[in-house]
């Protein structure tokens, strides 16, 4: 899943300190999962902006929706009356959900509330952790399953560095050296021989890459 | 809130109260509230709330699975001591042209009378005494229930239009069929008080008592000497009231003989208890043979029993051979059972018996149109029972006349035990018992003995319910993070198929999940989302409009011992509300938003707390919104938690 955070609130309000009526839409999927983007964050947010605004003097009005999914045009179809009521719309889904929103809408700004960070999955209670870097051509079954081109702070993909000490990566202190992780794993499968196999350059990627669901 | 499954205790209340819900109003601190919820189903709450027989009690599921149970009596009592008498009793929405007659003013009578009366029915009501009540006002002794309690309840019956004719014998002064003739239909509640004697010789001399005659002729005011030596028969709370009346009328020797032992006895172990303390003695496994003395009862002389339990039931009994043994008395009171007066009714009993003849839960008897119940079809019961049977056969008089099929039997879903797991980790606290007169002193007048709770000892009780069944549950808005599964201090919600799954049987309804869901999917039966947030609004709104933009707001918890207008200072707006765990990052931020100074978050604390890390998580839902306000500008110290 998609995960991504609050940006600061100087920041927020910067963005939308010329309007007076605000729409925050929140998305019900992966923002909502990691605790940023869902109903009760939407909430949160248009209360501490209001309050702001007041203790400043200032006018705001402001909006509260949650879509299920943002990235899809026939969820952003059903706010758009409500939306036309609003000078701004403050997305609080992922990158995805404020472009497909931006683009549905047409003639109303959309700004992020969010930073989409990374993809990842649960790590501990209200954790998550990058474990995939949608990279298109992955390596995984040969890496005992654990991606080092999203949890290596080089990407390498043939092998450390050479840096860890005592298991952890030499960029970052508090974070398992790939590498280890994958040599360990692999050997507990019983397949360290993979490690003798390097991986062919991968070819770079074209963006923006495509899916085409009728095929 | 309709809900799918029964607390135990409301499924075990034979008029199944709204347990939870009167014990959640008093948490509220709205004993009026309480007291209207109790009323629903039950006419008499002074009464029960003193001498009802608990069977909700017995049930309890924190009794059953963490500690003591629910003193649930006692809380009953002290919501309709503490309720201001007089509060309004709505009349009925229909008036019907038809007429019913009840036969005895018992609780039984009485219960079906009110209801007839609130669904609108004419109701006349018969009783052979002077004064309306049955055993409550004739039986069961002052010291346990007060007079002018069961007269006011009384009163209340008689307000909504009830008409109640008292010197009218059934049988002696109107019969059956002018009944039949002047009313639609007839409800017979006349109880049962024909006492049933042992076989002895000498129960002709004087001294010798029935013990429901000696407890009426003592509750109508009649000079009694018991004299020095008195022995009870039997062992029912009759006997026990028998015994402790003794006592208060001067004996100083009260025995009671029972044949079987203590763990038969059908009497309540807190009435033994409280007569033991006053001084009664027990001889149990002990039978009369005879009564003997010269024209008055001088002693008794009995035999040993010897109970065998090997065979199941109340056991078999047989004498012991050559256990002849005397004991001297100056009154002897026999409370060995009774039975149903049937005389008047000879046309409704079984063929040459004397038994109503009863065709279904409702009371309906032979004849058309004529309805029995309490203890005058099942013999000697309780008050509850008795009040239960009323109201069951106002539904079938309104039924029957009416044109209708008769209510088909209840059968209540019962909530699911409590699992070890969930229960070790529910706080223990201890069960408050009420303050007592003590036993020295008590037994030298008719006051009552016990006393109502203190609000201390209210609040501290009513935070021990576990509100089985009134715990949380899952929308269609669940986006299955799981992140409730995560923070549940019990671990009680697990992923499920399409969302997040949580038991009802087992949530504690601490709401913790509810204060940290994402998606706001996760509402509380115990109070719901839009109450506490209209809640919310209300208060704000008033706050802001009379207060001229100046105020503090506090969350105050129903099961901490602060109270509203507890929490000191100019201006301070309070919500009340059963945990704070609940309270989520909006609901700390929103009062902000109305221009409040200051918002305090008042409850126990970890150590006192009624949940598992309930104060941990109140405490990182302030801190989280702490940091909010200070992003915006403001002081974080505007929001406080306050604990004690
Ligand atoms: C000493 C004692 C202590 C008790 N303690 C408790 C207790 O602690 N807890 C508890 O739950 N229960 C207790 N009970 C039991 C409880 O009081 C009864 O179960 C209950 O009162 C039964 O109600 P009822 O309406 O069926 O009958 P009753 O209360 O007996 O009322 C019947 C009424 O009908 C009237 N009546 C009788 N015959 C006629 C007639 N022919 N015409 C007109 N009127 C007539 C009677 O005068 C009486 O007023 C106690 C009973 C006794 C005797
Ligand atoms: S220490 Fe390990 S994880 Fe860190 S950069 Fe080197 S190889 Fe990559
Ligand atoms: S804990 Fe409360 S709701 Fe549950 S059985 Fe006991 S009194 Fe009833
Ligand atoms: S916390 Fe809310 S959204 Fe997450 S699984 Fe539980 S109910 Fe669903
Ligand atoms: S209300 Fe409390 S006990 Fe019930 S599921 Fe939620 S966190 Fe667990």
């Amino acid at each position: 899943m998609i995960v991504a955070e609050v940006k600061p609130m100087a920041e927020i309000q910067d963005t939308i300190k010329k309007y007076s009526k605000v729409l925050i839409s929140g998305c019900g999927s992966c923002v909502t999962v990691c605790l940023s983007g869902g109903a009760q964050q939407v909430e949160v947010l248009a209360s501490s902006l209001r309050t702001a605004a007041k203790s400043q003097g200032q006018q705001l009005e402001v909006g509260q929706e949650t879509q299920l999914r943002q990235c899809d045009p026939m969820f952003i179809e059903q706010i758009r009356d409500k939306a036309a009521g609003y000078e701004a719309i403050l997305s609080m889904g992922c990158g995805a959900g404020v472009q497909t929103m931006a683009e549905t809408l047409g003639n109303i700004p959309v700004y992020p509330a969010l930073d989409t960070v990374f993809f990842g999955g649960a790590d501990g209670q209200g954790g998550f952790m990058e474990t995939c870097a949608a990279c298109g051509q992955c390596i995984l079954s040969r890496t005992g399953g654990i991606c080092p081109v999203a949890r290596c702070a080089k990407s390498l993909t043939d092998g450390p560095c050479g840096g860890a000490q005592a298991g952890n990566c030499e960029v970052s202190k508090d974070t398992r050296c790939a590498w280890q992780l994958i040599y360990v794993r692999l050997v507990r499968l019983g397949q360290v021989h993979l490690l003798k196999e390097t991986t062919p350059p991968k070819a770079r990627r074209v963006h923006p890459a495509r899916l085409n669901r009728a095929e | 809130m309709k809900i799918n499954a029964m607390p135990p205790c409301q499924a075990k209340c034979p008029i199944h109260m709204d347990v939870q819900g009167y014990v959640a109003a008093i948490a509220r601190g709205d004993v009026q509230e309480a007291d209207r919820i109790i009323r629903r189903t039950n006419p008499f709450p002074s009464v029960c709330g003193r001498i009802c027989t608990r069977e909700c009690e017995s049930v309890c599921r924190r009794g059953k699975s963490v500690d003591e149970p629910v003193a649930i009596r006692a809380l009953k009592r002290f919501a309709s001591d503490s309720a201001s008498v007089g509060s309004e009793v709505p009349g009925p929405e229909t008036r019907f042209s038809e007429k019913v007659c009840i036969v005895g003013a018992g609780p039984a009578g009485l219960t079906a009378a009110h209801d007839l009366a609130l669904m609108g029915y004419h109701v006349t009501v018969y009783e052979s005494e002077d004064e309306p009540g049955g055993m409550l006002t004739r039986g069961i002794p002052r010291y346990r229930l007060p007079l002018d309690l069961v007269r006011s309840e009384v009163d209340r019956i008689r307000s909504l239009g009830v008409e109640i004719k008292t010197g009218y014998m059934l049988g002696r002064d109107i019969s059956l069929q002018d009944l039949q003739k002047d009313f639609d239909a007839v409800f017979l509640g006349m109880g049962s008080e024909k006492s049933t004697c042992p076989e002895c010789s000498g129960m002709e001399l004087s001294g010798v008592w029935t013990a429901v005659e000696f407890l009426k002729d003592v509750s109508r005011g009649k000079k009694f000497n018991p004299g020095n030596k008195v022995i009870v028969i039997g062992g029912g709370h009759t006997a026990i009231d028998a015994a402790r009346t003794c006592l208060r009328l001067g004996a100083k020797d009260v025995t009671i003989a029972y044949r079987r032992t203590i763990d038969e006895m059908p009497a309540g172990m807190d009435e033994v208890e409280d007569a033991r303390e006053e001084g009664v003695r027990f001889e149990f496994l002990t039978a009369p043979e005879a009564f003997e003395g010269s024209g008055k009862v001088e002693k008794m002389r009995c035999v040993r029993m010897d109970l065998d339990k090997s065979c199941g039931g109340k056991g078999k009994l047989t004498c012991v051979e050559d256990s002849a043994f005397e004991m001297e008395a100056d009154t002897i009171i026999l409370a060995t059972g009774y039975a149903p007066r049937t005389e008047a009714v000879q046309e409704l009993c079984t063929e040459g018996g004397d038994r109503l003849e009863i065709k279904d839960a409702a009371g309906s008897t032979r004849t058309p149109g004529v309805f029995a119940g309490g203890d005058f079809v099942s013999g000697p019961t309780t008050v509850v029972q008795a009040i239960a049977s009323g109201r069951k056969a106002a539904d079938a008089v309104h039924r029957y006349l009416r044109g209708m099929d008769q209510s088909p039997e209840e059968q209540e879903k019962v909530l699911e035990d409590l699992d070890d797991d969930v229960a070790r980790l529910v706080p223990e606290a201890g069960r408050q018992k009420p303050v007592c007169l003590n036993p020295g002193s008590r037994v030298h007048s008719f006051d009552e003995v016990e006393h109502v709770f203190t609000p201390e000892q209210a609040r501290a009780e009513e935070a021990r319910c576990l509100h089985c069944s009134l715990g949380a549950h899952v929308s269609q808005d669940c986006a299955v993070c799981l992140n409730c599964v995560l923070v549940c201090p019990y671990n009680v919600p697990r992923p499920g198929e399409e969302k997040a799954v949580i038991d009802m049987s087992q949530c504690q309804a601490c709401g913790i999940c509810a204060g940290q869901c994402p998606a706001s999917a996760i509402d509380l039966r115990l109070e719901s989302r839009t109450e506490l947030r209209q809640n919310i609004r209300r208060v704000l709104e008033k706050a802001e409009s009379s207060s001229h933009g100046e105020f503090n707001f506090a969350y105050v918890c129903d099961f901490s011992k602060f109270r509203p207008g507890d929490v000191q200072g100019e201006n301070v707006y309070t919500i009340n509300r059963p945990g704070l765990g609940r309270i989520d990052v909006y609901e700390l931020l929103v009062p902000f938003e109305a221009g409040a100074r200051e918002v305090l978050v008042s409850g126990c604390g970890e150590d006192d707390c009624k949940f598992k890390d309930c104060s941990l998580w109140t405490r990182r839902n302030v801190q989280k919104a702490a940091r909010i306000l200070e992003s915006i500008g403001m002081d974080p110290e505007r929001l406080k938690i306050v604990e004690g």
